[in-house]
């Protein structure tokens, strides 16, 4: 296997160039879409028995507990039982030598009573980050996924309520397995909007049937007054030929109606038939292995303009984005600050398990209050204290999100920006990724082994010895 | 003026200011960075260890950036 690679690899990475310069030139560029919140996934994508949807983030947290599941299961079964020294294999090589470098990196910080529970915390939080921020580095994730128009919410004052509105931007079509092309031909409707005038086509065939009904039965009123009024003849001779009228006109106005009704409705089957015909989609377009999916035809679509006038029929063209399938976990600020919350708390687990319930001294410390005339800053520094354990929260949770955020907007900007040459961004994105992961962990790490030092006795003890 | 006008004004302008906070952060990498490198040159031995309490010094004063970063973006994606 290696024998064989050997020397060849360039030819992938020159391949993987041209395929860079073959893309750059043929697909034309996309407005990359940016929104901090994880997106939801399209209606029908909900958490199993709930109505709560499923975020795109959300599943790629699931992807980083799976991977995280399999290299345990593996570690665990690979692991020589007898404690002997044969290295077993490349993979689970790398594993040892990280746990070993971490193992000894944390012992030199941590190292103490509660080094196996303060470890397993670090490197619990270590691998989970570190696999949700390299994700960002798979091809595919960030890029690959539905297509669906953008629309957001928008207070309109002028009616005191929230509208749904199309944002200003490019349209993109769906290619192959739905990678993305701009395509400028169609005018959106959401379905709501398509099953109203679906509904109002209904309302206006009834209408017509109505109205076709009305005349004809005008019509045979009409006639009979005439029948009765032009001939006059005996009683017998009226009734029987104005009944045989009123039968054949009967047929015929339900004729007419019926006609009217189904004119309405073909009209309407048209111009779906017609907006289809143009490749234009109702809500979200479909997959290739769903119902109703429509390849793309590059023939039927035009350029569009880089900047349409505002009241031209261009601009009221909606811009269709990508809903990612999986986007990074770590760019979600539930995941951060999910994970920040755990580590703070942890860290009083921690504190607590070493000291006791005297941990708590360190928050409300009233011991010194009456007995030493700085006791009150003791009081202060004690809720100083307090307060800093929440802006932990907060700074962890940011400082992750933030660098992950701004690492995959770059990534983004520089893909259409450099679209052949954008290796250097992921390589700076890979360093970044780690450098958070192991920031994220190294601090709970020094927190929990600070939450096991009284400072409380310590300053005790400093005084027994001064006096 | 348009009203939708003064908003993207307001958020650009209100994001590049953001964005001062940036600065507290640069000054940050670049004091330990120049700490860093002085004692990398005075006893090259220590070099790894230096290296390594370097880049997490840099992490975390890079970190101040990142909050300023945050603020902006949510000033420029989030808020309406």
């Amino acid at each position: 296997m290696n024998s064989f690679w050997n020397g060849k690899r360039r030819y992938i990475a020159l391949l993987l160039f041209l395929a860079g310069v073959f893309v750059a030139l043929e697909v034309p560029p996309v407005i990359p879409f940016i929104q901090l919140p994880g997106e939801n996934l399209p209606e029908g994508y909900n958490i199993p028995f709930t109505d709560m949807r499923i975020t795109n983030t959300l599943v790629a947290a699931v992807i980083v507990w799976l991977l995280l599941l399999l290299f345990l299961v593996y570690i665990a079964r690979r692991r020589p039982s007898d404690g002997g020294e044969v290295p077993p294999g490349g993979f689970y090589n790398m594993f040892e030598a990280l746990f070993e470098g971490l193992m000894g990196f944390i012992g030199g910080i941590a190292g103490g009573p509660h080094f196996r529970l303060i470890f397993n915390m670090f490197m619990t939080i270590f691998l989970i980050v570190l696999l949700s921020n390299w994700m960002s580095l798979v091809p595919g994730i960030d890029t690959v996924g539905f297509i669906h128009p953008h629309t957001k919410e928008k207070f309109d004052p002028a009616t005191q309520e929230y509208k749904v509105i199309t944002t200003d931007g490019f349209e993109i079509y769906q290619g192959f397995l739905g990678i993305s092309y701009v395509n400028g031909q169609c005018n959106w409707i959401s379905p709501a909007d398509e099953a109203a005038a679906d509904e109002s086509a209904l309302v206006a065939a009834a209408a017509a049937k109505a109205a076709a009904e009305q005349d004809a039965l005008v019509a045979a009123a009409y006639a009979r007054y005439q029948a009765a009024h032009d001939g006059h003849g005996d009683d017998a001779t009226e009734g029987g030929s104005g009944a045989d009228d009123h039968a054949t006109e009967t047929a015929t106005e339900t004729d007419e109606a019926t006609a009217a009704y189904d004119d309405v409705l073909a009209a309407r089957t048209a111009e779906k038939q017609a907006r289809r015909d143009r490749s234009c989609y109702t809500g979200v377009a479909a997959a290739p292995w769903q119902d109703g999916y429509e390849p793309y035809d590059k023939s039927k679509a035009k350029d569009i303009p880089m900047h349409p006038d505002p009241s031209s029929d261009e601009a009221k063209r909606v811009p269709w984005v990508v809903l990612p399938w999986v986007r990074v976990a770590s760019t979600d600020l539930n995941m951060t600050l999910t994970i920040a919350l755990i580590a703070v708390v942890m860290v009083q687990v921690v504190g607590v398990k070493a000291l006791g319930i005297g941990y708590f001294t360190k928050f409300f410390n009233f011991s010194t209050l009456f007995k030493s005339p700085l006791g009150g800053i003791d009081v202060a520094v004690g809720l100083l204290e307090l307060i800093g354990d929440f802006a932990k929260v907060l700074s962890f949770s940011f400082r992750l999100l933030g660098a992950m955020f701004a690492g995959a907007i770059l990534l983004f900007v520089m893909s259409f920006l450099v679209p052949i040459l954008p290796w250097p961004f992921f390589i700076l994105e890979f360093f970044v990724g780690a450098i958070q992961a192991l920031v994220f962990a190294l601090l709970t790490a020094i927190f929990m082994q600070l939450a096991t030092i009284s400072h409380h006795h310590d300053d005790e003890h400093d005084h027994a010895e001064a006096h | 003026m348009d009203p939708q006008a003064t908003i993207v004004l307001g958020k650009a302008i209100g994001a590049g200011l953001a964005m001062i906070g940036a600065a507290g952060g640069g000054i940050g990498i670049g004091l330990s960075v120049g700490g860093a490198v002085q004692a990398m040159g005075r006893n090259p031995d220590h070099t790894p260890t230096i290296q390594t309490n370097m880049i997490l010094g840099v992490a975390f004063a890079e970190a101040v950036a990142i909050y300023a970063l945050v603020v902006s973006l949510i000033i420029l994606f989030v808020l309406n």
